[in-house]
């Protein structure tokens, strides 16, 4: 079930509907019964209802047990166990061609050649959402900062809550344990405001970002007739593509669950307007990065082999290098565990991962470099001017590393960035070149109106609650705006023939 | 232990760290009054500390310590 869909709006309503008219003490049942609707929707088979069951079952049981026997050594070895079941679980799912692939890579290498079959595996809707939620469970309540759920049915609950599935965004036990099971009236204010973010996401989904998509999608489709600016264009597009969708998705399940009554954590603030890639992984998929920090990040600096590290590298190299060295280590395992949570391919290793890491690396060691050097030549670092260089650096730099994630191999994204290199400005010119890939005058006209609008969203948003400072203006404007959003979504949205309204990008994940 | 020994054997590992002889730390000293304290830093602070009072934190109290009195009362409750 796609989110920007209709099939999905009706489950909404009905959903919402009957969990405001039941008896308030069952509303939370009414949520877990829509939500493993929502899990199973398009896949009901044994096999989906034993990987759900095996990741409830084990976060159920080694949750009672790590309460139980808290601060002991037994708590760490059903820690262990209950992290290797996840894992192993996602990993048997959803890595095992990448795996091999890596062994026939690797052996490769010594010339020795090995064969496997590629296997395809149905899994559930949200299974790397869900699988790392529940490691989150675990390791939280091992480190005392919450308690287990004794009923495994409000787990179940916690764990499939169907907002959150298909995109995130990643939530703690603790902070939604009391809203979730919580008894809940429909209150207008958040009914208003909830209506709007959905707007807002679906114009994001159907308006701008399947409307990049179709440009995209030609240009990557062929890449030997579309080359140089055509590949470059497509290449800054389809940051914008997967960045409307990611967030056009993430706007329209904070309006569900805001509906509800279940607010959740922000995922993006304003990406775009960041001065460098630092600062763009702040504000974008920001759940995903408090996870890792928590959970990957800060363990591993601080486990007894980086501390070994770290003694060692200071003897060698000094304290103020020799200190950086675990650091480094320990952020270049998790951007490449980012990279492997998107997908089990290169590209994603490559592209959410590996460059990440090596962009920050560059930016965290010539920072002092470029200081000195603006210094010398007397450039201002606080003008208006200079922001914007920066901001546009992040978005050009990020775009290159997104070739990667898109592209079908590595081979095609290296294949793409050689392409980008024939020069034909022209095609931006002529006034037809440019419209024989997908889009036409009308379309590249609705995408700019329609950008324009989102920069705007996005710069009042970073000044203030957008929603709030529209609800302060009078009613006349405040309706027109919603008028505005809906028929630009009915007229301008992108539905093609025979075409499911944006299969999410990142749902895949 | 009293606090403030432990106050006087913190101001050694934070000017270690930080390598700023003039630091000295009180209970409301946080990441905002000393300008390399940050997430990346605390971690390398919260290890020195563990090996100088030979304890160990655990990890919901690296992350949710608000100042160093925080830090100084879990030291004081596990050298005790």
């Amino acid at each position: 079930m796609t989110l920007a869909s209709l099939v999905f709006a009706f489950f909404c309503i009905i959903t919402i509907i009957v969990y405001f008219i039941v008896p308030k003490k069952i509303q939370w049942f009414v949520l877990l019964i829509a939500s493993l609707f929502f899990l199973f929707y398009n896949n009901f088979s044994w096999q989906t209802v034993c990987q759900a069951s095996i990741i409830l079952l084990t976060s159920y049981f080694i949750g009672r047990k790590l309460e139980k026997y808290q601060n002991t050594k037994k708590a760490k070895w059903f820690l262990l166990l209950g992290c290797l079941i996840i894992i192993g679980l996602l990993g048997y799912l959803k890595y095992t061609n990448f795996f091999l692939n890596t062994i026939k890579h690797f052996l490769s290498l010594f010339h020795i050649s090995f064969k496997f079959k590629k296997v395809t595996r149905t899994t559930l809707v949200g299974l790397s959402y869900y699988s790392l939620i529940m490691i989150s469970y675990l390791v939280d309540i091992y480190r005392g900062k919450n308690k287990s759920e004794k009923n495994i049915f409000k787990l179940a609950l916690f764990m499939s809550y169907f907002p959150i599935l298909s995109s995130g965004p990643f939530v703690r036990f603790s902070e939604m344990k009391e809203n979730l099971f919580k008894k809940h009236k429909l209150n207008y204010k958040a009914l208003c405001n909830g209506l709007i973010r959905i707007l807002w996401g679906v114009f994001k989904i159907l308006v701008i970002s399947e409307r990049l998509a179709m440009f995209v999608n030609t240009v990557y489709s062929d890449i030997n007739q579309f080359n140089g600016f055509y590949l470059i264009l497509a290449a800054l597009m389809f940051t914008l593509q997967l960045y409307t969708n990611f967030s056009g998705s993430i706007d329209i399940i904070m309006g569900v669950s805001e509906i509800i009554g279940i607010p959740l954590p922000e995922n993006f603030t304003a990406p775009f307007f960041s001065r460098s890639i630092t600062e763009l992984w702040r504000n974008w998929h920001i759940t995903l990065g408090a996870w890792l920090k928590d959970y990957i990040f800060y363990p591993l600096l601080k486990s007894d082999f980086m501390q070994k590290i770290n003694t060692i590298s200071k003897k060698k190299l000094g304290k103020k290098i020799g200190k950086k060295v675990p650091l480094y280590l320990s952020m270049l395992i998790m951007w490449l565990c980012i990279g492997i949570w998107h997908g089990g391919a290169y590209t994603y290793v490559i592209g959410s991962g590996l460059l990440q890491f090596i962009y920050i690396f560059f930016e965290d060691n010539l920072a002092s470099l470029a200081n000195k050097v603006y210094q010398k030549l007397h450039i201002k670092t606080d003008t208006f001017s200079f922001k914007l260089y920066q901001i546009i650096r992040t978005y050009l730099l990020f775009s290159f590393s997104m070739i990667f994630f898109r592209a079908p191999s590595v081979k095609t994204a290296l294949k793409i960035i050689q392409g980008m290199f024939v020069f034909n400005p022209w095609i931006l010119l002529d006034n037809k070149s440019l419209f024989t890939a997908g889009l036409d005058l009308l379309d590249f006209r609705v995408l700019i109106i329609s950008l324009i609008a989102l920069f705007i969203v996005e710069y009042l948003s970073t000044k203030g609650k957008v929603r709030e400072k529209l609800a302060q203006q009078n009613i006349v404007f405040r309706w027109s705006i919603l008028y505005l959003l809906i028929f630009a979504i009915i007229i301008f949205g992108c539905y093609g023939v025979g075409y499911d309204p944006a299969t999410f990008i990142y749902e895949q994940f | 232990m009293t606090k403030e020994e432990i106050y006087e054997r913190l101001n050694h590992v934070f000017q270690d760290i930080f390598d700023d002889e003039s630091i000295t730390v009180n209970a409301d000293t946080t990441a905002d009054d000393i300008e390399d304290w940050d997430s990346l830093e605390h971690i390398n602070l919260i290890v020195a500390i563990e090996q100088e009072f030979n304890m160990k934190f655990n990890m919901n109290e690296v992350t949710s310590m608000k100042n160093v009195g925080e830090m100084v009362d879990i030291i004081l409750s596990r050298t005790k």
